[in-house]
């Protein structure tokens, strides 16, 4: 599952894409979408398969789904993940 | 009769000797084939689009590694004149950037980190925009990022499924020593990047 994580702050963000990745997860920074509330300018997008508790292990202050763009659009839509 | 040719050697000379050459010799004409030995991959690319351009059927011939033999035969239509610059057919969306510039790996001065960080950040961006420039330039650092193992790699791969054209600089891939590590778009020169800028609406980055 890809799920959008938020940080405190753009050098904890780039801490946790380190840490996740080392993790073997894939993992892009993006800036954080419009529809996303945030703190900070940048964000995580993850595909945590069954390592949600990294995420929460990596400081992520908030977790979003992941919805991709239907066809023939190109921006993503998330929504709070509990 | 036998047709003439004229025999050009360029091994050896920089990015873009080899096309000045190229185009001056088209520019002087009196031959039927123009026969040009290149060594390096950037100047091979630039030779082909220019000929292309020029509307010159081409037969290519692999000498050894890098090296390649381009024979040139003008369509005797029109040679191009010199400091004829090659130029896209379409016109620009009124208003929309026809080229991003992007010439540098970061955004900004200041530290190098942030500054790569908003590159990657504005290139993702791009991928999520409805409205798309015809051409993402690379220069100098810049094209850095579209190397192996560039974490902005993925983004200009689907800028260009969406129809963007990317282009490196030869010369700077040369600089750098990365031009074998090219892995996405095409290789380009002074001259169609100067075209280009003077195209359309351009938006200048890094």
């Amino acid at each position: 599952m890809l799920l959008l994580a938020t940080y405190a702050s753009s050098h904890e963000a780039l801490r946790a894409e380190q840490i996740l990745k080392a993790a073997g997860l894939q993992v892009e920074l993006i800036p954080v979408p419009r529809q996303v509330k945030s703190s900070c300018g940048f964000c995580l997008l993850v595909d945590v398969q069954d390592h949600g508790h990294l995420l929460q292990e990596s400081g992520a202050k908030g977790l979003w789904r992941v919805k991709e763009p239907e066809p023939g659009q190109y921006r993503r839509n998330y929504e709070p993940h509990l | 009769m036998n047709p003439i040719c004229r025999v050009l050697d360029a091994r050896g000379l920089p990015c873009p000797q080899p096309l000045i050459l190229a185009r001056k010799a088209l520019a002087e004409g009196g031959f039927d084939m123009l026969e040009i030995t290149v060594d390096d991959p950037a100047s091979r690319e630039n030779l082909l689009k220019f000929a292309a351009y020029a509307k010159c059927q081409v037969e290519e011939e692999r000498v050894e590694g890098a090296q390649c033999r381009l024979r040139l035969t003008p369509s005797g239509a029109s040679s191009p004149q010199a400091g004829e610059i090659p130029t896209c057919a379409s016109a620009p969306e009124a208003g929309r950037a026809a080229v991003v510039l992007i010439a540098a790996d970061g955004i900004g001065q200041g530290d190098l980190d942030l500054a790569r960080l908003l590159m990657r950040g504005f290139l993702y961006t791009l991928t999520e925009s409805e409205h798309l420039p015809r051409r993402v330039i690379l220069m100098n650092s810049g094209v850095r990022l579209a190397i192996k193992g560039s974490g902005s790699l993925a983004n200009l791969k689907k800028l260009e499924d969406r129809g963007v054209e990317i282009l490196s600089c030869g010369t700077c891939l040369e600089f750098y020593k990365l031009t074998d590590t090219l892995a996405v778009g095409g290789i380009t020169n002074m001259y169609e990047i100067a075209g280009h800028l003077l195209e359309g609406p351009t938006v200048s980055i890094g």
